[in-house]
């Protein structure tokens, strides 16, 4: 084998420009592929950083069977008892791999500086637990003032446009009214601790953040409406809502459980688009690396078409004709992808040391531009990339390695 | 003992609407260790000829038969081990791959064949030096002479030990001397080694040296000669 690789690598060298146009061709569809997914892996992992950890969604959440069906008609038929929620914080805190499970209730309202009153919506939750669950990620949204906290129940986090419109800033006073379970109206003093970037103008003007306290008594419950649970890998969510629904079930919990990808619908549609424009673009790249293999190897066959009537004349097979194209196919293959890998490092580095930023169609804050490298993806794209340029080869020399072999010796 | 035979042997090409008829009945005896030219006018089929008796040609109708095979029922692939392990092939163009030296021309059947590389290296070194290019043996063939590269092709042809070596105007695109080097050496290896040399030929240096000598007219045999 090694006589024929040295042949094809001889063969490659024949005709420079042509070897370095193809070559560009391939490296160049390489990196834009290889780019392009480097680029929504960190956009994957930033939705889903942002989803887990920055909207406090964790990785599970626990609903009482029905309650994103039938919720809103009666609410408080599919929300968790106090018993409930300390038998389901138990049971799921004992599963290895969890590192904390915590109840949340979220609530819908009108706050008001006195002048002008405005909807909001929010989630009561548990500061020290939310603090595990934004980890590290708090760190990119930072909050202006103090943070919940229990010491306090009545301060709140208000986003920065709600904040903005009511003329809020930390330390001021407003009040909230929300619709109790029983459907009375209830108002309460609040004191802005904080104001915080939610990411997405779309929330800006109107998130708030309630301890879960708070957001119970404005409810006038003690109930929850779900438990939300962070587990120590992301891989093992699918697997652990298996196991946790079947010991809650066990347990005599009435639950049904959402994995984070499934409640946060922003990851889900910007995931689907992006996955759409990798495949247009895939496409495209795919189209333009075959075809211009193909015409490469198309021409190095029509030109070697009389070496081929000689090699065959001298006892190599029909097979043997292909191999040898399809090494040399293979060499232009993976000659290409390693220049496309070097402009992905290129272009990488660039990024890096220039950090260039732009703001997300829907975002409100500037993000880094951030291309990642992930080898086994890039590995896998060598393969295929190697693969194409093989078998467009085999294309163009099926015809010449069946020629009648007086033809091809007499080809000029 | 005969080594190619061939029966009422047709062969024609198709050209547009027209027919050629290159070859019309070629009856065919050739021995083992001959050295047998064909001669003829352009046109007269000895190309052909050679194609078929080389087996990278099939006729229109007739037999032939190499070393007892029936060449007709061989697969693609068995006539490619037959060429390759039993016949040999000089081109009238010397028809080296340009990428590599004359000793990786002259290993090409080797490898093709399957050997290793030391075995085939080592051949192809001596078939070189028998054809007096021991010293050129890394030399690429745009840097050879037209002799240098005839001789390597020789090389080539031998390096399997083949039965048979056919040659299709060895000597046509050659000076003189170095025409006169060629027919000494093939000359050598068929006295020598008992070789089978079938070659087609203009050239009256190396018809004076032939002793089964075949006339080739109009696509037959027009006349048959062997010396002693």
């Amino acid at each position: 084998m090694i006589r024929w690789i040295k042949l094809a690598v001889r063969n490659i060298k024949r005709n420079k420009r042509r070897t370095i146009v193809t070559l560009l061709a391939i490296a160049v569809g390489f990196s834009a592929i290889s780019l392009f997914y480097g680029y929504t892996v960190r956009i994957y992992w930033y939705l889903k950083e942002g989803a887990i950890r920055g909207e406090s969604l964790g990785h599970l959440t626990i609903y009482k069977t029905g309650r994103l069906e039938k919720g809103k008609i009666d609410p408080e038929k599919f929300m968790f008892s106090q018993d409930e929620i300390s038998k389901i914080v138990d049971c799921v805190t004992q599963e290895k791999g969890v590192i904390l499970a915590t109840p949340q209730i979220h609530v819908n309202g009108l706050v008001t500086n006195g002048t002008i009153s405005t909807p909001f919506i929010s989630q009561g939750i548990v500061p020290k637990d939310d603090k595990v669950i934004k980890g590290s990620w708090g760190r990119l949204r930072p909050v202006t003032g103090d943070k919940l906290n229990d010491r306090k129940p009545y301060g709140v986090e208000v986003a920065k446009d709600l904040a903005k419109l009511l003329n809020l800033e930390p330390g001021k006073d407003a009040v909230v009214m929300a619709p109790t379970l029983s459907g009375q109206i209830n108002a309460l003093d609040i004191q802005v601790a904080g104001v915080f970037d939610t990411g997405m103008a779309a929330t800006n003007d109107k998130l708030m953040r309630l301890t879960f306290g708070f957001a119970q008594s404005l409810l006038d419950t003690k109930m929850a409406d779900k438990v939300v649970v962070l587990l120590n890998d992301t891989g093992t969510t699918e697997k652990m809502r298996s196991s946790l629904l079947a010991k809650l079930t066990g347990a005599g919990v009435d639950a049904e459980i959402k994995t984070w990808d499934e409640i946060s619908l922003y990851y889900a549609r910007s995931k689907r688009l992006l996955d759409v424009i990798l495949l247009f673009i895939f496409f495209i790249v795919f189209i333009i690396v075959a075809m211009s293999t193909v015409n490469t190897m198309g021409m190095v066959v029509l030109e070697r078409t009389r070496e081929i009537g000689i090699l065959r004349a001298l006892g190599l097979k029909q097979r043997g004709v292909l191999l040898l194209f399809t090494i040399e196919g293979g060499f232009l293959g993976i000659l290409g992808s390693f220049a496309g890998i070097v402009i992905h490092l290129i272009v990488c580095t660039v990024l890096r040391i220039f950090s260039p930023t732009y703001i997300p169609p829907s975002g409100s804050t500037p993000v880094r531009l951030w291309v990642d490298f992930v080898p086994e993806t890039l590995f896998i794209l060598v393969a295929f990339m190697t693969l194409l340029s093989s078998i467009t080869a085999i294309i163009a020399a099926r015809r010449a390695s069946r020629q009648n072999i007086v033809n091809a010796l007499g080809h000029v | 003992m005969a080594l190619i035979e061939m029966k009422n042997i047709k062969k024609d090409y198709v050209l547009g609407e027209t027919i050629v008829h290159a070859l019309r009945g070629i009856d065919l005896r050739i021995d083992k260790g001959e050295f047998a030219a064909i001669w003829g006018p352009s046109g007269s089929g000895k190309t052909t000829l050679l194609n078929l008796i080389g087996v990278i040609d099939e006729p229109s109708e007739g037999d032939i038969v190499i070393a007892g095979k029936h060449t007709l029922s061989l697969s693609d692939n068995q006539k490619s081990a037959l060429r390759n392990e039993s016949i040999g092939f000089i081109f009238q163009n010397f028809s080296l791959i340009p990428v590599l030296s004359a000793i990786e021309n002259v290993m090409l059947p080797l490898q093709i064949k399957g050997e290793s590389f030391s075995k085939t290296r080592e051949k192809a070194l001596i078939r070189l030096k028998e054809v007096g290019l021991g010293e050129l043996v890394h030399k690429r063939p745009f840097k050879m002479s037209g002799g240098q590269q005839q001789r390597v092709a020789i090389a080539r042809a031998l390096v399997n030990d083949p039965y048979l070596v056919i040659a299709d105007e060895p000597t046509a695109n050659l000076d003189s001397e170095n025409a006169h080097a060629i027919i000494d050496i093939m000359r050598e290896l068929n006295e020598k080694d008992g070789i089978t040399f079938i070659f087609s030929t203009h050239d009256q240096r190396l018809l004076d040296r032939v002793a089964h000598l075949l006339h080739l007219e109009d696509g037959r045999i027009a006349d048959e000669e062997t010396r002693r």
